[in-house]
């Protein structure tokens, strides 16, 4: 489709590079102190829904390919970019009580632009159709994460996190790059449905190629080899930009290599390295999270292991799969928001223990936890909310995570790669010991301080609400979630 | 609202109720159990007894409507089953129902089960007055009497399992309800151990039918309906003895019939109108009424139908022969019961499965009315059961002494009581079917039957006095609520037997006919052996107040005499004993030793689940040392990884 045609279909992007113009000069020209943070998020929540509204529009209408085929409308895309938007306007409501961003009031038009720029960027990623458009798409993302999480500037921790981060992508991008032009030095094309013209069997040379690109995924979800800068970058984030970082940029990383691997079909031996990937994955993420102290590192870990659990589904290389890797991503949105959520309202409200935010004693470290659920009514709640998140990321009945992991072992064992689901539910046990870890201080453990969290705000009470109700309502009903996911697939 | 409530009622709904509303009761008690702390005990009790009698006398009217309504219907069988409430398992093609089924013998049992059910609910009033569970007491009390209904009216094998073992645990609550006293306790958790037993049978025979089903041609819905079953019996032929002998095991567990029978004698541990109504009157006969229910089953194998005439024969004779001995007035009604129950399964063994089920109905008039009576003269004496410490109580309880007595003369056989009917019907039905053995040894319990009840009666009611002078004056005559159902329950051992003809031709359709020899009708012989077995009875029974009452030294004196054979029986034959180490002691040294310490300890906990723990730990602990923080290793990492992933596509 040509450039001007495809433009009627490009208008959620639209919107949303408009949003991301007009908060850059609205922090420019606004000088409303201390409100500016307030109005620039209701302008960037306005414009993503518009943006949604737009999407879901366009979910039933083939799949156009845009701009001369560089994008392609299908409806797995449309999916993610739902998830997207729904993961940032949950983000945007964290980020307007969280005290690390206050710090910097004088930005957060600014901060909220990147993050609009940042789905724009991701919404690119989940329909690019040709490796140039990939890079492109990958690299905004990329450039967008690396200020966020750099964005509490008064923090050497974050400045550290976003330097490593840009040191990891960068190396990460040549990796892909390189990938990328061998790729086109065979096939002598961008497109990537091209692996299939060079040979009807798997050829070392294309194969290196697909690694290489392969490789440039990885490091977007964080999977082994090149998750290395995840628990740094997430721990040294602010908070609601590592709950951001640890669903969207994931599942904007899967849209495209599921599109990209299931185009190369046969052309490259995919299936069987995603395979030990993901066991490679969940086993390291899994393994390393458990001498944790700080929650939310160890929840970047966790957040790696999630990643090898949904590899499984893309493994198994069937349409069951991938439906089970879709309705995944929605279970994992719900309930790894949450447990950040609890995360960052602890961190709100304790009080400056020793050793800042980091240390033994830290507003992040387990130790904060200690008989929360036995400090008065608001810290019971939270234990008992972030006891269900837990339990729900654990993969319990009768919590969204079961589901979720259902769908996933169902599809590998259909896929019959039962060494695979072997792997994943030694896993799973494994996982629950360091969940049951942060539930047994939470209610198990003498109170460190008599402090009482406090719900600082009425609105993150009322999303934590929300989203720990649908972590259970949604582990009991589901259909009509998995009927969602199966018109995707259609 | 009346009227259109009216709308509701239909002989379906009826149905539902007789089984619900002492559910419905025992909800409500539990909740003031939970809460009888805050408030007033007082009334908290009145509620409690006024909410625990109501459910049962309410599901009894629904019983007797039913019953009415149904045996109304002219030209039909009183029948009818309410359907599915809903599908409860369903798999592979089969399902199994939430539904009760009505007809002539789960009629009789639900009145039965009901009607004495209230009338001990009644006496407990003035029984357990002043315990401090009372409102548990009725609560469980009323569960019991739910699980007991739906085991009755199930319209399948597995509702029916359901009810079968929430009788059971019903029955361990109230073994143990004194669960303070560590013996008590202990006898409950025996109770259940034992029946757990039978109750494996039980299971197994189920899954031996449904082995067996599965797959073939069934007609009709559910297979393990016992509607659907007795019309595709066929197909179990090949494995009617296998199945039938397990189910009857499970029936030995809940029945107490030899080998299971210990834990009954230990169960008198419980409150009294508890032993009157589940361990006499109702969940012990659970069994009788589980293989008269699938006697379309039982007929198909005569060596099954053999085992159980021979093992309820046997029960008979050898818990008779305890029964002797025994001190403890609680005692000797429980071996009474067990001998009794023999009489059962006796009758269903020769296929007279109506005999068994009327001498049950009877079993369960006068059972009730001697445990009662027990249970009166215990509350009298405050807690006194032995019965050389009794004596000369007809002058101070003459209620009490007269229905007992009654029920004694009842259940030796006496014309014209309800004891005398049923159990010359037993009699007479295994002599005529030709087991002439079995007709000896039934013979013989029923003389030692009457010397027993004679004995015990004579030493409570009969002679001086052999209580304390202190205790004396304070004996007295009990309360009115305990006092009424006692006399209603004597009146019902009196003519509980009169319904004979009738209720045999009531049953008569449930009944798969099993083929006699000899069809012939010996009415002259029949009448002869019932006049000799009364006179047999009533000999013994004189034999007995002689010994005990003119010439109390006369037992000693046997005693010493026969003393070896005297301290047999006196000690049970020393079943538990033998039980204890040849099953028990073994088992516990293999738990022990063997599994706990030997395995669990080293191997499951070390080994497993703490060594299991300290290599992942251990291997959490290095992954998260290469965590370093430098950006130059994690980029080595990535670079290690891709190269050993490549190597594998080069190599």
């Amino acid at each position: 489709m040509p450039n001007l045609a495809s433009m009627s279909f490009f208008i959620p992007e639209l919107i949303l590079s408009a949003v991301a113009l007009i908060l850059f000069i609205f922090a420019l020209v606004s000088d409303k102190a201390g409100k500016k943070g307030e109005y620039a998020s209701v302008i960037a929540i306005a414009g993503l829904l518009a943006s949604a509204v737009f999407v879901l529009k366009n979910f039933n209408i083939g799949s156009p390919p845009l701009f001369w085929g560089l994008l392609v409308l299908d409806k797995p895309a449309a999916f993610f970019k739902e998830i997207f938007i729904i993961t940032a306007l949950i983000v945007i409501i964290f980020s307007q009580r969280s005290n690390e961003l206050r710090a910097g009031a004088n930005d957060s038009a600014e901060y909220y632009s990147l993050l609009v720029g940042s789905v724009l960027g991701m919404n690119l990623l989940a329909s690019a159709n040709n490796l140039l458009m990939i890079y492109l798409a990958l690299e905004f993302v990329s450039l967008m994460s690396f200020i966020l999480v750099g964005f509490a500037r008064g923090s050497s921790r974050s400045s550290e996190a976003a330097l490593k981060y840009v040191l990891y992508g960068a190396v990460a991008s040549g990796v892909f790059l390189y990938g990328a032009s061998l790729y086109y030095g065979l096939t002598g094309t961008l497109d990537i449905k091209s692996f299939l013209t060079i040979s009807p069997s798997p050829h070392l040379t294309i194969s290196l190629a697909g690694l290489f690109i392969l490789a440039g995924f990885l490091y977007k979800i964080a999977a082994v080899p090149m998750h290395a800068w995840c628990p740094d970058a997430y721990e040294g984030a602010p908070t609601p930009i590592t709950a951001f970082l640890s669903v969207a940029p994931k599942a904007a990383g899967f849209a495209v290599l599921m599109r990209v691997f299931s185009a190369a079909g046969d052309g490259f031996n995919w299936p069987l390295i995603i395979a030990v990937i993901s066991a490679a994955t969940m086993t390291f993420g899994n393994l390393a999270a458990i001498p944790q102290t700080n929650v939310k590192r160890l929840l970047a870990y966790s957040s790696i292991a999630h990643a090898g659990y949904l590899l499984m589904g893309v493994a198994s290389g069937t349409p069951r799969g991938a439906e089970a890797v879709y309705f995944y991503f929605a279970a994992y949105l719900v309930m790894n928001l949450g447990a950040f959520l609890v995360v960052q309202i602890i961190a709100n409200t304790s009080p400056p223990l020793m050793g800042g935010d980091i240390g033994e004693g830290g507003r992040e470290s387990l130790a904060a936890y200690k008989g929360l659920g036995r400090r008065g009514a608001s810290g019971a709640i939270l234990g008992i909310t972030m006891t269900i998140f837990l339990l729900s990321l654990t993969g319990i009945p009768p919590f969204v995570g079961f589901i979720g992991k259902f769908y996933i072992f169902a599809a590998v064992m259909d896929a019959k790669l039962y060494w695979l689901a072997f792997i994943g539910i030694a896993n799973s046990v494994v996982s629950l010991y360091y969940y049951m870890r942060i539930v047994k201080t939470i209610f198990f453990d003498e109170p460190a301080d008599a402090v009482q969290p406090a719900f600082s705000s009425r609105r993150l009470a009322a999303i934590l609400g929300v989203l720990s109700f649908a972590t259970i309502f949604i582990g009991l009903y589901w259909q009509w979630l998995s009927n969602i996911v199966a018109a995707v697939i259609a | 609202m009346i009227l259109g409530l009216l709308q509701h009622i239909s002989i379906q709904n009826l149905i539902w109720l007789i089984c619900l509303l002492p559910l419905v009761s025992s909800c409500i008690n539990w909740l003031l159990s939970a809460s009888s702390s805050k408030l007033p005990s007082k009334a908290a009790n009145s509620l409690a007894s006024f909410v625990g009698i109501s459910g049962p006398l309410l599901a009894f009217f629904s019983a007797l409507i039913v019953f009415w309504v149904l045996t109304g219907i002219e030209n039909s069988e009183a029948f009818a089953i309410t359907g599915p409430l809903y599908q409860w398992i369903g798999f592979g093609g089969w399902s199994i129902d939430i539904g009760l089924r009505v007809d002539q013998l789960s009629l009789v049992m639900a009145l039965v089960v009901t009607g004495v059910g209230t009338l001990i609910h009644i006496y407990s009033i003035g029984y357990m007055r002043g315990d401090d569970g009372y409102p548990r007491y009725f609560a469980e009390l009323n569960l019991f009497l739910f699980f007991m209904l739906l085991l009755i009216l199930a319209d399948n094998l597995i509702l029916m399992f359901v009810g079968w073992e929430g009788v059971g645990l019903c029955s361990y609550l109230l073994i143990g309800f004194w669960f303070s006293d560590i013996e008590k306790a202990k006898a409950g958790k025996k109770a259940f151990v034992v029946n757990r037993i039978g109750d494996f049978a039980f299971i197994i025979g189920i899954f031996l039918i449904w082995k067996m089903l599965a797959g073939q041609p069934i007609v009709g819905g559910s297979p393990l309906n016992f509607e659907t079953l007795e019309r595709n019996a066929a197909f179990l032929l090949p494995i009617a003895t296998p199945v039938c002998i397990a189910l009857f095991i499970g029936a030995c567990g809940k029945s107490a019939q030899i080998p299971l029978y210990v834990w009954l004698p230990d169960a008198m541990a419980g409150p009294t109108p508890v032993s009157a109504l589940i361990h006499a009157a109702t969940m012990v006969t659970a069994g009788v009424y589980m293989i008269a229910r699938l006697n379309f089953l039982y007929v198909l194998s005569p060596l099954a139908l053999n085992i159980v005439a021979y093992t309820g024969a046997a029960t008979a004779l050898f818990a008779a022969t305890i029964g002797l001995t025994q001190r403890d007035i609680k005692k000797v009604l429980a071996y009474s019961t067990i001998s009794q129950l023999g009489y059962m399964f006796l009758a269903e063994g020769v296929g007279a499965f109506g005999a068994g089920i009327f001498h049950l109905v009877t079993h369960a008039f006068f059972k009730a009315a001697l445990f009662l009576g027990a249970g009166s003269v215990i509350h009298a004496l405050h807690g006194e059961q032995d019965l050389f410490n009794m004596g000369g109580l007809k002058k101070y309880l003459p209620g009490t002494f007269a229905v007992f007595f009654v029920a004694a003369l009842a259940i030796s056989g006496i014309w014209p009581l309800a004891g005398f009917y049923s159990k010359d019907e037993i009699l007479w039905q295994v002599y005529e079917r030709g087991y002439t053995g079995l007709w000896v040894i039934g013979f013989i319990t029923a003389g030692m039957t009457a010397f027993y009840m004679f004995r015990a009666t004579s030493l409570a009611f009969f002679g001086n006095l052999r209580i304390g002078e202190d205790k004396k004056h304070h004996i007295h005559e009990s309360s009115i609520s305990m006092l009424v159902p006692l006399v209603l329950l004597g009146v019902l051992s009196i003519s509980g037997g009169w319904i004979k003809n009738s209720i045999g031709t009531f049953l008569e359709p449930r009944f798969a006919s099993v083929t006699l020899e000899e069809v012939t009708h010996h009415e002259n012989m029949e009448h002869i052996l019932a006049v000799i077995s009364v006179l047999w009875a009533a000999h013994w029974a004189f034999v007995a107040w002689i010994v005990y009452v003119q010439k109390p030294s006369w037992p000693e004196a046997m005693a010493n005499k026969f003393r070896k054979i005297h301290s047999l029986l006196m000690n049970k034959y020393f079943v538990d004993e033998i039980y204890d180490a040849i099953v028990i002691k073994p088992l516990a040294w293999i738990s022990e030793t063997a599994l706990w310490k030997g395995f669990d300890i080293p191997i499951i906990d070390n080994v497993g689940v703490n060594g299991s723990g300290r290599v992942v730990g251990f291997f959490g602990k290095l992954a998260a040392v290469l965590q370093t923080g430098l950006t130059p290793h994690y980029l080595f990492f990535m670079v290690i990884g891709i190269s050993i992933v490549v190597g594998w596509l080069v190599f």
